[in-house]
């Protein structure tokens, strides 16, 4: 079983979009997918239509009260399950600081779900917090978005420190180029420079597109409904990088 | 699990409308799907509760492998061509039946295709809660077509969704629970019974019928199975099948020996040559077939995997040429008189009254007598063919075991078995490696004459002293073996299996 975590220090970077694209992606390629919302917003929740409450709520899976495969929905497509949020899931830091070894507590959890899974996809809350160290920690992979901004390098080395200073083996990084438009000279010139210049950086960049907005209408991700849209080739290309990083 | 449901001919033709109509659902795809179920010829897919299909669309083609019941493990998109052991995607399709099927090929057993509609029942926003997958009528290839059914698809997380659209099945007029899943449908439809295959006679017997009878219907199973085992021989499908031809001979010689005043002993005589000559045929290959088999793991041991690439190629030269040659001897007239002969000299009822039982304790006496002189007559000392005479005798006492197994208690006749499979496998572990070491000896001195390099021929020469090694760790434990099977414990076991008749 291998953990990609999509995870972003920033909000509203295309984190939960590329989440669900991706955990489509591998699901259709044959592979038996997990996808957990870890977001008490619930943005992917709400994308599969699935009900964003967890019996119990976040402190029955993270003590074990509850199992977590008791707590796993099937989404509308063949292959790609859900554990989906809840809102519970904003106190997630205290619930694990109550824990022992509260940073291995989530990769604990998932080893339970390694026979029936091929790839688990976390979509994780934007913040620097014990959540998601202990997602840095269980994951095979860490996807990023970056917004096309003079600051993205930094946030980049941000995220390299944060992961460097991790507990545990440090995950892979592969952080791409999100909401690019190509009509902005600033965008074009990142979403040349950044891959070159920077080996975790992915070549594929994720457009800025209506398509895209349009999966909260849809509730679907942007490939099971718009498969020769540039944003699905972009995000199938995004996925073709991911999965030799992650080695799917 | 999934859910059945027959569909009844005056419903068929309305049954979107009928099931529309009844559950809130959203027709999502309609295709025409080939499938073709995969499985070894000795169905062990199906013996381990899977099957194997390959879903074959307009423009795109699926792996699937689900339990009896239909109920899906895992779904891997794959190629349009035919499905093989070795092209199966990586994937858990490929881990659970490579694991299963081990040596033998795959094979599409049944072929069927129909009409394939999906659809999703909704629940709140529009969310799918269960799936009703309708199939057919489905043509069954070689076989009668099988009816609309109604399959209920339940998702995680939403079972209780999934019965209740059961429930609401079953409450239409014209639906009703399936008798048994699709695929057992299909089989029987194409008339396949992969419980009832054997690949040794299964054999029942009453103590007081004739023994003519019991032999004339052993020897019928025998040629059925001698028979199901030809055609994958000639076509080298995978060795299985040589392997299973070469031990049904051999197991049939046996029973034509133990016939010894229950079969005219012309007869006898005569069908005894022909089947030596047939299982004369089969030796080679089969040697070949092992030495290849086992070359990666024997060359492991040896540290030489480069150097022996000759050895490997002489071995592929010379299974080919043996093949060629047993596939001669397979579609030779003498091959079909033996068959036909077989029919109907053998495999019919003598005159001879005596009852089975009678036969079977004077043949199994007899033979465990013998066993125990053979071993008991080992030392350390024994020269290797009275090792192998002992292996004989065991396999001798091993076949009466299987044949007449039925007329004694199963308890003691089972734990018989096992304590002279110990016995057997250290006695071939033995012969095994000295046929392989006097072979390499024999292949060195050949590729040394087609003038190969040294260092291929050192390595031989390790080869040979590694099975030496092997062949010595196993002579050195026959005797201790022996000790343990001659041991009270089975001469008692022995006594209250002849008694629990």
């Amino acid at each position: 079983m291998r953990i990609i975590a999509s995870y972003s220090i920033k909000g509203g970077v295309g984190k939960t979009t590329a989440a669900a694209n991706v955990a489509w992606l591998a699901a259709e390629s044959g592979h038996r997918v997990l996808l957990w919302d870890l977001d008490p917003q619930g943005g992917a929740t709400y994308l599969f239509r699935i009900r964003p409450k967890v019996k119990g709520g976040g402190e029955a899976l993270v003590s074990g009260k509850r199992d977590l495969h008791d707590a796993v929905k099937a989404s509308d497509f063949d292959d790609l399950d859900l554990l989906p949020s809840d809102f519970s899931y904003r106190n997630l830091d205290l619930l694990l600081d109550a824990q022992k070894k509260p940073t291995r507590r989530l990769g604990r959890l998932l080893d339970s779900m390694a026979d029936e899974y091929d790839v688990v996809v976390l979509d994780c809350a934007p913040s620097v917090s014990l959540v998601s160290e202990g997602i840095v920690r269980a994951a095979d992979l860490v996807l990023a978005p970056l917004v096309p901004a003079p600051l993205s390098v930094r946030t980049l080395d941000q995220l390299r420190s944060f992961i460097a200073e991790a507990k545990g083996p440090a995950p892979d990084l592969l952080a791409f180029l999100s909401m690019v438009d190509r009509r902005r000279r600033l965008h074009r010139d990142l979403s040349e420079q950044l891959p070159k210049e920077h080996q975790d950086v992915a070549d594929t960049v994720i457009p800025m597109a209506s398509v895209v907005e349009q999966m909260g209408v849809r509730r679907a991700p942007v490939v099971a409904w718009a498969r020769m849209s540039p944003a699905s080739v972009a995000y199938r290309s995004l996925w073709d990088e991911a999965r030799l990083h992650a080695k799917v | 699990m999934a859910a059945e449901f027959a569909v009844d001919e005056t419903v068929g033709p309305s049954c979107i409308d009928v099931l529309t109509d009844a559950l809130r659902v959203r027709v999502d795809l309609h295709h025409t799907e080939r499938r073709v179920w995969f499985d070894t010829h000795d169905w062990r897919l199906f013996r381990a509760g899977l099957q194997l299909e390959h879903h074959v669309r307009k423009r795109e083609s699926w792996l699937v492998l689900s339990d009896l019941e239909g109920q899906r493990i895992s779904r891997q998109p794959t190629r349009r061509a035919a499905v093989t052991a070795q092209s199966l995607p990586d994937g858990v399709t490929r881990d659970r039946v490579l694991e299963l099927i081990g040596v033998r090929a795959l094979a599409p057993r049944v072929v069927a295709s129909g009409p394939v509609q999906v659809l999703s029942v909704l629940g709140p926003a529009e969310k799918t809660v269960a799936r009703i997958v309708v199939e057919g009528p489905t043509t069954v290839r070689n076989g009668a077509p099988v009816g609309l059914r109604a399959r209920i698809e339940s998702l995680r997380g939403y079972d209780k969704d999934a019965a209740k659209v059961c429930r609401t099945l079953d409450a239409i007029p014209g639906f009703g629970p399936a008798k048994e899943p699709l695929f057992e449908s299909v089989l029987r439809a194409a008339g396949l019974h992969p419980r009832s295959f054997r690949s040794k006679p299964d054999l029942e017997f009453i103590p007081g019928i004739p023994a003519t009878e019991a032999f004339a219907g052993t020897l019928t199973q025998l040629r059925e199975i001698v028979l199901d085992n030809v055609e994958g021989t000639l076509r080298q499908r995978d060795t299985e099948f040589l392997h299973d031809l070469r031990v049904t001979v051999r197991r049939t010689r046996a029973v034509l020996k133990f016939a010894h005043g229950t079969i005219d002993e012309d007869i006898r005589a005569r069908y005894a040559v022909e089947l030596k000559w047939l299982g004369d045929q089969t030796s080679l290959s089969r040697d070949l077939d092992v030495y290849l088999l086992g070359f990666d793991d024997l060359v492991s041991h040896v540290n030489a995997s480069g150097e022996l690439e000759p050895l490997r190629e002489q071995l592929t030269r010379h299974r080919k040429t043996a093949h060629a040659a047993l596939n001669r001897a397979l579609r030779s007239e003498r091959f079909a008189a033996l068959l036909d002969g077989w029919q109907h000299e053998l495999a019919v009822p003598g005159p001879v009254e005596r009852p089975v039982i009678e036969v079977a304790d004077e043949l199994l006496s007899r033979a465990w007598k013998r066993v125990g002189k053979r071993g008991e007559a080992i030392t350390d000392a024994s020269p290797a063919e009275a090792v192998h005479d002992l292996r004989k005798r065991c396999k001798e006492l091993r076949y009466l075991l299987e044949f007449f197994g039925s007329l004694y208690g199963a308890d003691a006749r089972s734990e018989a078995v096992s304590e002279l499979k110990l016995l057997q496998d250290i006695l071939g572990a033995f012969q095994d490696a000295e046929a392989q070491r006097i072979s390499i000896h024999q292949y060195a001195v050949e590729l040394a004459k087609a003038g190969t390099r040294p260092a291929t021929l050192m390595a031989m020469g390790r080869l040979e002293h590694h099975l030496q090694l092997r062949q010595d760790a196993a002579r050195a434990e026959v005797t201790d073996r022996w000790h343990r099977f001659n041991r009270k414990h089975n001469q008692r076991l022995y006594a209250r299996m002849v008694t629990s008749r």
